[in-house]
């Protein structure tokens, strides 16, 4: 277990030391990041007028709205970023004879698919965590400023008497402070985790078969794109023709990711409306789960057969 | 006591071409064992299959008492390895290096590899990235990662490839501190058959996929080739180089300041001095010289070569 443990710290640093990653790191969150400073900085320039109770709110909606982005974006963008570091943590591990080093230490070759995955997946759920995190900072600040511009500090709103109109409602049901509750941030977390596990497990499966890093990424990824486009095709268009089509498009693994991230479904979790066992979710998720394992058990077969010669 | 190494039957194809055929020899424990072998003749290979980077093959595997494939795990845990060129980190110094490979055998402490590094020489390049370093230096990196975790057996696939005569010394003496100061079983692969002379006291013979002797190395030069120095009257050398050359392709001779050198096959010296004293030829001086390993290893491939191979 030690060694296990040990193995998945080596490969978190393998990660961390690549330019590649630590630049996909800062794409992921350039937009929550250049989004949540200009909004900080027009909340502070509008609180100069006096309404920066309302501004929060407006504030406290459009961070909202940017965080749902963040989360639809990157499960977007995360497929290219999960290929070119599983393209680097097995294909040109193989090339350079980082792999050959590994398998001369006691581990099995499972245990070197498992850590590998498992530190990717750490990598790819801090960078998503992050992105929330500057948004978040983004209200903690703003709403530190509104409690020092010196309107209503916030333990007079605790203790505020009735009858004060309008103004006592707009105060009272003041949005709160925290971006997403704990619940349905941990729900968008598990979300990710099984999209993206799903499909470390398809990369790695490319991996085993090249040397290059790059060639497994644009060959994996056109089979992607490939599969996800004639899933579009078969169930909007050709299923019209013959309802073959329909049938060969439900085998199209890509479609349960389309499922799960769906604006409408991350919209519902943020506001409490839905959760992972709602019945559309929880029949994409279970569908990921056996895609991920059918991909990780062929992933395992391979690699147990791969012969290391460099 | 169990071998270090057994290896029985062991037969690997690539693709159509078999590279090993019924391979089998094994390594006594605590020896400093080397393992010969032409180009191709499928040393990398084995030690690849012994180490399990190649895991489809033919044929019974066991190091340390631990079957492999099934007890692999347990065999590696007391074996220290490195095949071909050791290829660390190039973005990670020496230490590092050391440190994150070296603990997935077990915990290290910093003691531990700053003592590996000093014995393998490495003390003023220890935070140095692995990139940066020479071809020796490399080597000796890897001699260091495999004998971190104090292994019984330590695999080294031509540890001296690429070095230059200082750096074989030094690599020779190195090795020669392991077995001794650590205790450690050395099994490694190399062309440099003087080298191996000089470090191992056990070597396997192999040529295109078979055994093709193995043993002490005494024993070895010893059982395959004699070596003798005649001298003569100078006008009779000429004639007796004659005679010897007619007696067959068996018998190397070369001439020296006072009368001959010959080569041949154990037990064709009573030929040869048959052969002188029908000729009346007199020899005044018999004198024994030692058969070098090279000598005996291209006797050996050769005579393979010849037969096809045979163990």
């Amino acid at each position: 277990m030690k060694r296990m443990l040990f193995l998945v710290l080596f490969e978190l640093k393998k990660i961390l030391n690549r330019k590649k990653a630590l630049l996909f790191l800062v794409a992921l969150n350039v937009v929550p990041l250049v989004a949540s400073l200009a909004l900080l900085i027009a909340f502070v320039k509008f609180k100069g007028f006096g309404f920066g109770e309302i501004q929060f709110s407006v504030l406290h909606e459009v961070v909202q709205g940017l965080f749902t982005g963040h989360v639809k974006l990157f499960a977007f963008i995360a497929p290219f970023f999960l290929a070119l570091v599983v393209g680097d943590s097995f294909s040109t591990e193989f090339s350079r004879g980082y792999m050959k080093m590994l398998l001369l230490t006691p581990i099995n070759r499972w245990q070197v698919i498992t850590a590998k995955t498992v530190a990717i997946m750490i990598f790819l759920l801090l960078a998503v965590c992050i992105g929330g995190m500057f948004l978040q900072a983004d209200l903690l600040i703003a709403r530190t400023l509104t409690q020092n511009s010196g309107l209503i500090p916030e333990s007079m709103v605790q203790n505020l008497p009735g009858g004060l109109g309008e103004l006592g409602d707009l105060v009272k049901n003041r949005p709160p402070t925290y971006l997403v509750s704990t619940a349905s941030a941990l729900q968008l977390l598990a979300m990710t985790f099984f999209g993206n596990l799903m499909l470390i497990g398809f990369f790695i499966v490319f991996s085993l078969f090249f040397e290059s890093a790059i060639l497994m990424s644009f060959t994996s990824l056109s089979v992607l794109m490939g599969i996800h486009t004639f899933y579009l095709v078969a169930s909007g268009l050709l299923n019209k023709i013959d309802p073959w089509y329909d049938a060969l498009a439900k085998w199209c693994f890509t479609r349960h990711l389309d499922d799960i991230f769906a604006i409408k479904n991350i919209q519902s979790i943020l506001d409490g409306k839905a959760s992972l066992l709602s019945e559309g979710i929880f029949s994409s998720l279970l569908a990921v789960s056996i895609w991920t394992a059918a991909f990780y058990l062929l992933a395992t077969l391979i690699f147990s057969r791969r012969q290391i010669l460099h | 006591m169990n071998a270090a190494i057994k290896v029985t039957d062991l037969s690997k194809n690539f693709g159509r071409k078999q590279v090993l055929q019924s391979l089998h020899f094994s390594v006594p424990p605590d020896s400093i064992a080397g393992f010969l072998g032409p180009n191709g003749a499928g040393k990398t290979t084995t030690l690849r299959i012994l180490l399990g980077l190649i895991p489809s093959y033919r044929g019974n595997l066991e190091m340390l008492g631990c079957s492999i494939p099934s007890q692999r795990v347990a065999a590696l845990e007391q074996i220290g390895a490195v095949v071909e060129n050791p290829t660390f980190i190039e973005t990670m110094t020496a230490y590092e290096n050391l440190y994150w490979f070296g603990s997935l055998y077990k915990p290290l402490t910093s003691v531990r590899i700053n003592e590996v590094i000093e014995m393998v020489g490495l003390k003023e390049a220890i935070h140095q990235r692995f990139g940066t370093f020479s071809t020796g230096m490399k080597q000796r990196l890897g001699v260091a990662f495999g004998i971190l975790h104090k292994p019984r057996l330590l695999i080294l696939d031509e540890p001296t490839s690429g070095m230059d005569p200082a750096g074989r010394v030094h690599m020779r003496e190195i090795l020669q501190l392991i077995h001794s100061e650590e205790k450690t079983s050395i099994f490694l692969s190399s062309h440099l058959l003087d080298e191996v002379q000089r470090l191992c006291n056990y070597v396997v013979i192999i040529d295109k996929g078979v055994t093709v002797s193995q043993g002490f190395v005494a024993d070895l030069l010893a059982s395959h080739l004699e070596k003798w120095e005649i001298r003569m009257a100078d006008e009779e050398i000429a004639q007796a180089r004659q005679l010897i050359e007619n007696l067959g392709q068996q018998i190397i001779v070369a001439s020296t300041p006072r009368g001959l050198l010959l080569t041949m096959t154990t037990g064709l010296s009573a030929q040869v001095n048959q052969a002188l004293v029908n000729a009346n030829i007199k020899v005044s001086a018999l004198i024994p010289q030692e058969a070098s390993l090279e000598e005996t290893f291209i006797k050996l491939t050769s005579d393979s070569g010849d037969k096809g191979g045979s163990s």
